[in-house]
């Protein structure tokens, strides 16, 4: 009797379990599997689950829509973004756990940056940059609007406070016994961070960054308001398939698989860290 | 400080002949470029944003203007559009973040108890948080059509009612809802998870010993001991609901109407379409006011762990 029930509680366990993803997965099947579709599968009821596949909306989304463009312009933005982010945020992190510097004021006046929402300061970015593109500097640097420098520093600005925490989390995991007996042996303290610190803080590092990647890649706001069409990222290029006759359903998917793909494999990749890099380093996973 | 000589125990780093810098130079030295880029871009606008809520900002009539005092305030809290869009903000917040804490920890007992596939099951969970709310919202217009999306045709099939989505004023905002519920439920799930299989074995086997039943454990045990993890969750899932603004721009840019005009839509709409910058950013103002004091809220308990580590390593 007891084996009775509890085959059937595990039998519902994971026909619940079952459904459960079914739900978060399907909508992303459902993208790829549009991406393949060919016109005429698309806009039909009820929706087609077989269907001779084809590549037309890639080709579509890639050459007519030129969507390398925007890719690009996420490359550039994003990987410039998170090596600067990871350079600074890497020292002032281990400033933090290692020396507390400002005893926790100015760590905490860091994160709370981060709770700042973007819209409440994107109207003063907006005339910032607008401005700041006018002068000399400004100029060879990029900033101004609709220029990748603009969204660089923005991307920066938002994913610093992330990123040290995280980074301080790691830090903290440190013993600092190995750095003591690397400054008796007589190693400056620079010498110390760069051979000893740095190198154990490795993994913790890379999972800053990939964590800093995907934000800056799946950012939105910034890169909307901030941009027209030169520096203009993925998450705006997709609107840009709004057109008077309605939404390309087919390129829209395709587009949209092109450009959250590689999100998506970080994130398979590193799914060990989810957890904690998700709570800024409080909860580990 | 370890940096004070009167506490050159463990805690202090050793000294070494002829180090130019201090302990305390090296340490603000280290923390200089953040802190400059901190300051900088987030001080500066937010003053400008502070400076312009005394002003005129009209600016498709042009300039930033003349300081009017409190006007702009005495407008925008006179203005019923703004306390609508803080009603539709409160809505959704509430009702997302209630839906994804019960379900999310749901899925992480259910997943908890779970042997079979589980690196499988918590990669696919993962998958949705790795998408951008601009692109999948986007997506999910399609799901919710109403002639060839998939929501309606299984509905139908099922043979219940089939609502129109995003089109109906009375369902749009809990459309929303849902498809931030598809997006962040599996966050809840897996940091709930991670907090089930850190609990500690110990008061569990005595309290199974003394007989204590499962209900008894569940609300005298498990739950007190994850208090600490779902609150986190639960502020970082309520600041992001607040400041929703991806979602609703790509899913019904506030509409029908203003039925699903969130507080950051509304800011957007003023500020960027209509140029009221005065107006704009005295919500704004007003807004990270009402986030800065949640946000005191969630970080001073992970503040204060980070401390106690710093300072005791």
């Amino acid at each position: 009797m007891q084996r009775k029930t509890s085959v059937i509680i595990e039998i519902l366990r994971y026909g619940t379990i079952f459904l459960v993803l079914g739900f978060f997965v399907f909508p992303i099947f459902w993208m790829v599997l549009t991406s393949f579709k060919p016109e005429g599968a698309i806009m039909v009821s009820p929706p087609q689950f077989f269907f001779t596949p084809t590549l037309e909306n890639y080709a579509h989304a890639l050459f007519d829509k030129n969507f390398l463009f925007y890719i690009k312009n996420t490359l550039i933005i994003s990987v410039i973004s998170t090596a600067i982010v990871v350079a600074f945020g890497s020292l002032a992190a281990y400033s933090f756990a290692r020396y507390n510097v400002g005893d926790g004021h100015i760590l905490f006046f860091i994160l709370s940056t981060k709770m700042m929402p973007a819209i409440a300061v994107i109207l003063p970015y907006f005339l910032i940059f607008r401005d700041v593109g006018k002068t000399a500097i400004g100029k060879s640097l990029h900033l101004g609007l609709d220029q990748h420098g603009a969204l660089i520093v923005s991307y920066v600005m938002f994913n610093l406070p992330f990123a040290i925490w995280l980074l301080v989390s790691f830090f903290l995991d440190i013993p600092r016994s190995l750095e003591h007996s690397a400054r008796l042996d007589g190693l400056s303290r620079i010498q110390v961070l760069r051979k000893v610190t740095f190198p154990l803080a490795a993994p913790g590092i890379a999972v800053t960054a990939v964590f800093t990647l995907i934000f800056c890649w799946n950012e939105f706001l910034f890169a909307y308001i901030l941009t027209r069409k030169m520096a203009s990222t993925v998450t705006v290029g997709v609107e840009s398939f709004f057109t008077l006759q309605g939404i390309l359903w087919g390129p829209v998917a395709a587009a949209a698989t092109i450009s959250v793909a590689p999100m998506l494999i970080f994130v398979l990749v590193m799914q060990r860290y989810m957890v904690r890099g998700l709570t800024f380093g409080a909860v580990r996973g | 400080m370890s940096s004070t000589p009167a506490s050159s125990g463990p805690a202090a780093m050793p000294k070494t002949k002829g180090a130019g810098l201090s302990d305390r130079w090296f340490s603000v030295l280290l923390i200089a470029p953040a802190m400059l880029i901190t300051l900088i871009f987030a001080i500066l606008p937010l003053a400008q944003a502070l400076d312009v809520t005394f002003r005129m900002g009209d600016l498709s009539r042009g300039k930033i203007g003349d300081y009017v005092g409190l006007e702009n305030y005495r407008v925008v809290f006179a203005d019923s559009a703004f306390w609508q869009a803080g009603w539709v903000t409160l809505k959704f917040t509430v009702v997302a973040v209630g839906l994804q804490m019960i379900l999310g920890v749901g899925i992480a007992f259910l997943l908890h108890g779970a042997t079979f596939a589980k690196g499988l099951t918590r990669s696919l969970l993962i998958l949705p948080l790795a998408t951008s709310a601009a692109v999948t919202g986007l997506f999910w217009r399609y799901l919710y059509d109403t002639q060839f999306g998939v929501m309606n045709w299984v509905l139908g099939s099922l043979g219940l009612p089939e609502p129109n989505w995003l089109g109906d004023y009375t369902i749009a905002l809990w459309s929303v809802v849902l498809f931030d519920i598809w997006q962040w439920t599996p966050f809840v799930a897996l940091i709930a998870l991670a907090g089930l299989q850190a609990l500690p074995k110990e008061p569990f086997e005595a309290a199974e010993l003394d007989g204590a039943s499962r209900w008894r454990i569940l609300t005298t045990l498990t739950f007190p001991l994850l208090k600490p993890v779902l609150f986190l969750v639960l502020v970082l899932r309520t600041i992001d609901c607040v400041r929703l603004y991806d979602a609703v721009a790509v899913l019904t840019r506030g509409g029908p109407g203003t039925a699903t005009e969130t507080m950051t839509f509304y800011l957007y709409r003023t500020g960027l379409k209509l140029f009221r910058m005065d107006y704009a950013s005295t919500m704004a103002v007003f807004f990270l006011y009402v986030m800065l004091v949640a946000a005191v809220f969630a970080l001073t308990p992970l503040l204060k762990q980070f401390t106690d580590r710093a300072k005791e390593a």
